[in-house]
């Protein structure tokens, strides 16, 4: 009996270390996210992104199946300020993770790591359009916050894993040294263009003209998710021939119709880009994303 | 008798919760300390914060660590950690409820002003309002329990004002309750607890909720692609939705796709005057079961296939048994917003031990969404004919045009050719118009 016991014993002690060994499951809600926590967490963790490259972040399916990738995760990263309010909340309630919750210990809303743009300051209603009153979610295009949301990544990991502190930190360190050593060469790309007007479909590039010096001329939508009506957009033909925008830049998974439209009246170039890693084959992690984002936007005015 | 199986159930889970918090209470008083970890320290190798690891990943440090879990439960009379809910343990970066741009050393003078509105769980209104046309006196003819107008004359009509009020109630649950303001008077359509933190893959409803028996019985109008229900539902199923207080216990089996069963006790709804065959008196106690699962199917489908099946008392020995099958099916490319989702129900009922016999019914419908503003439908069903329709089955086909002026609202047409039995047929159409404002918390697939 007390042997079979010891037997017993043994069986479930040799389970521990298996279980201890395996990599530190991480889901993250977009692909972005996905290729920061694997540039800093390497092969001490498996990570899964909830949705694709290709599609629009605001409405992914809220797909069950989806639901049971997060019922194992050991951390999940989303992005917040409302971002997956569509299709997150339910997939959390049915994961039965109760710590990957909001406010959870192994939840990081990478939101969290950054000063957030657009934030309304005054009273915020519908009339508006579908907008984000935390503010604006699309900061992953700015690479000084893509090294924070990182290094938040990694101080989230070292706390879940403890033993792997030291490869975190040396993870993190090269990561962010490549990133330094990227951010000098789009720079330097864009140097050329700088201060130059483009339009956008979305304010998805608000970080990103904060951070390169390209100048914000306006979106195609008159309000967030509120479809461009025809005077809005001869609008933007007159504003585009006035102040010499140059480009509309658009998200591959927009329709590019208003675009197209306002780029013939305004002899201004409509550039697709990726919405995030994944968005298109050559944007296969974050560093290679930006890099086509960063040369097609700077070869479009230049 | 199911009152204290119900209560029994309840005392359960307070204890275990109780149980929980004594292990760890929550540690809502470190919470403003840990406000600063949630900021990317510039190195962030060194540990942020100083509270423990929440789950240390070598041997070693867990066996000790269950050791001391142990002892302290020994030491407080509780459980062993791990046979009772346990509460998400509270760790760095749980600060990031709080504002985020809040760095140690500059808070906020008096702290802040909004605390009261930060509480207040997510309020919604969803209003329903429809112009219908009906060729035929639909309550004589065929009765069902709402949206149709005086027998050939254009009726506006009052469908109905839903109020949502949804949160979490603690690190243990979330509430959502459901009031339905509607031309007969109000109800509160669904109030019920979700646990979030029960072990082994269970989840527990209490409360007063929709049984979880089919698919399109347990969504709210709102959410269906259609104005209407089939007819399948309420002639076959029961008069009115079923649902009533009780406990759902769902176990999601730890497979590589969703799977999950459903077992559920309710006091379902009373019989209304539409319910088939049944008197209002009986005890109504009704057991539930459902299993419902999901796979992909290549990259762009989804497909959900459930099984329900239900026992309800309808006195005097007398008892419904109820039987349904669904289908679900959505094509959607990731890349764009577009979709196809084809679905379709079958319902049986069976009457033993009282007069009422057997009957069944069906509907499959597709609904393609062109675009973020524009979707189309298609639906046939067919269920017993009722009213004073000659004995047979009643068939219906309907199309739906849809147009989506926002997330927020949108306005359907839709065009019913009804045929009853001995070759009868009648138009229906209604002109359906829905708003939501507030936060309305999304809607599972």
């Amino acid at each position: 009996m007390t042997s079979r016991l010891a037997l017993l014993s043994a069986a479930i002690a040799a389970t521990l270390p298996l279980r201890a060994a395996a990599a530190v499951n991480v889901v993250t809600t977009v692909p972005g996210l996905a290729s920061l926590a694997k540039s800093v967490g390497g092969d001490r963790i498996r990570v899964e992104s909830l949705s694709r490259g290709i599609q629009d972040p605001h409405f992914v399916d809220a797909n069950p199946i989806l639901a049971v990738k997060l019922r194992n995760a050991d951390l999940l990263v989303d992005v917040g300020l409302d971002l997956e309010i569509g299709w997150l909340p339910p997939l959390v309630n049915q994961s039965r993770n109760a710590e990957i919750q909001p406010n959870g210990s192994r939840r990081l809303t990478a939101a969290s790591a950054v000063a957030v743009l657009d934030v309304p300051t005054g009273p915020v209603d519908r009339s508006l359009g579908d907008l984000h009153p935390g503010g604006n979610p699309h900061f992953l295009t700015d690479p000084r916050r893509a090294g924070q949301v990182a290094a938040a990544i990694a101080a989230k990991l070292t706390q879940l894993d403890p033993g792997g502190q030291g490869y975190y930190a040396q993870q993190l360190a090269e990561f962010q040294k490549r990133l330094a050593a990227d951010e000098a060469r789009w720079q330097g790309v864009l140097a050329a263009v700088k201060g130059r007007k483009v339009f956008e479909r979305h304010r998805t590039l608000v970080y990103f003209f904060d951070w390169s010096g390209i100048v914000d001329g306006g979106e195609l939508e008159p309000r967030p998710g509120v479809p461009p009506p025809p005077a809005h957009l001869a609008e933007l033909v007159e504003r585009a021939r006035r102040e010499g925008v140059k480009a509309i830049l658009v998200e591959n998974y927009f329709d590019s119709r208003s675009a197209d439209v306002v780029a013939q009246h305004s002899g201004a170039k409509v550039v697709l880009i990726p919405g995030d890693v994944g968005g298109e084959p050559g944007a296969r992690d974050y560093e290679s994303y930006m890099d086509i984002v960063v040369s097609r936007i700077a070869g479009a005015l230049r | 008798m199911k009152a204290r199986f119900i209560a029994g159930a309840l005392a359960a889970l307070a204890a275990a919760a109780a149980a929980a918090q004594q292990v760890a209470p929550p540690a809502a008083g470190s919470a403003p300390g840990t406000a600063a970890a949630a900021q990317p320290s510039p190195n962030a190798a060194a540990p942020a914060g100083s509270s423990p690891p929440a789950r240390p990943l070598t041997p070693s440090d867990e066996a000790e660590r269950r050791k001391l879990e142990e002892q302290i439960a020994k030491e407080l009379g509780a459980p062993a950690p791990g046979s009772a809910a346990q509460p998400p343990a509270a760790g760095p970066g749980t600060g990031a409820a709080l504002a985020p741009q809040a760095a140690p050393g500059q808070g906020t003078t008096g702290g802040n002003p909004y605390a009261r509105l930060l509480l207040l769980p997510d309020i919604s209104a969803i209003g329903d309002f429809a112009l219908a046309y009906d060729g035929y006196d639909v309550p004589q003819s065929s009765p069902r329990p709402d949206l149709y107008g005086r027998p050939n004359t254009p009726t506006p009509l009052f469908q109905e004002l839903e109020l949502a009020l949804q949160s979490v109630v603690d690190p243990y649950a979330r509430a959502d309750v459901f009031i339905s303001f509607h031309p007969d008077g109000v109800d509160v359509e669904e109030a019920y607890l979700t646990t979030l933190s029960l072990p082994a893959g269970l989840q527990v409803r209490a409360g007063k909720f929709f049984s979880p028996f089919g698919r399109l019985e347990q969504q709210h109008p709102h959410v269906w692609d259609f104005v209407d229900a089939p007819l399948a539902a309420t002639r076959v199923v029961a008069g009115d939705v079923l649902s009533g207080p009780g406990v759902d216990v769902a176990w999601l089996a730890p497979l590589p796709w969703f799977a999950e069963l459903h077992l559920a006790g309710q006091d379902t709804a009373p019989a209304t005057p539409l319910d088939p065959g049944a008197s209002a008196a009986g005890d109504r106690l009704t057991g539930i079961a459902r299993l419902v699962q999901f796979f992909p199917a290549g990259e762009a489908t989804t497909v959900g296939v459930g099984l329900s099946a239900a026992v309800r008392g309808e006195g005097a020995g007398g008892l419904r048994d109820l039987g349904g099958v669904d289908l679900y099916a959505r094509i959607r490319p990731p890349e764009t917003r577009a979709y196809l989702a084809l679905q379709g129900e079958l319902y049986g009922r069976r009457f033993t031990g009282m007069p009422g016999g057997s009957a069944w019914g069906t509907y499959a419908q597709a609904f393609w969404r062109q675009s973020p503003y524009w979707g189309y439908g298609v639906r046939y069903d067919r269920a017993p004919a009722a009213g004073d329709s000659a004995p047979g089955t009643e068939q219906r086909a309907s199309a739906v045009a849809s147009w989506f002026l926002s997330e927020f609202q949108r306005v359907r047409l839709q065009a019913t050719w009804d045929r009853r039995p001995g070759g009868k047929d009648a138009l229906e159409a209604l002109l359906h118009l829905e708003f939501g404002i507030g936060a309305h918390g999304a809607h599972p697939f």
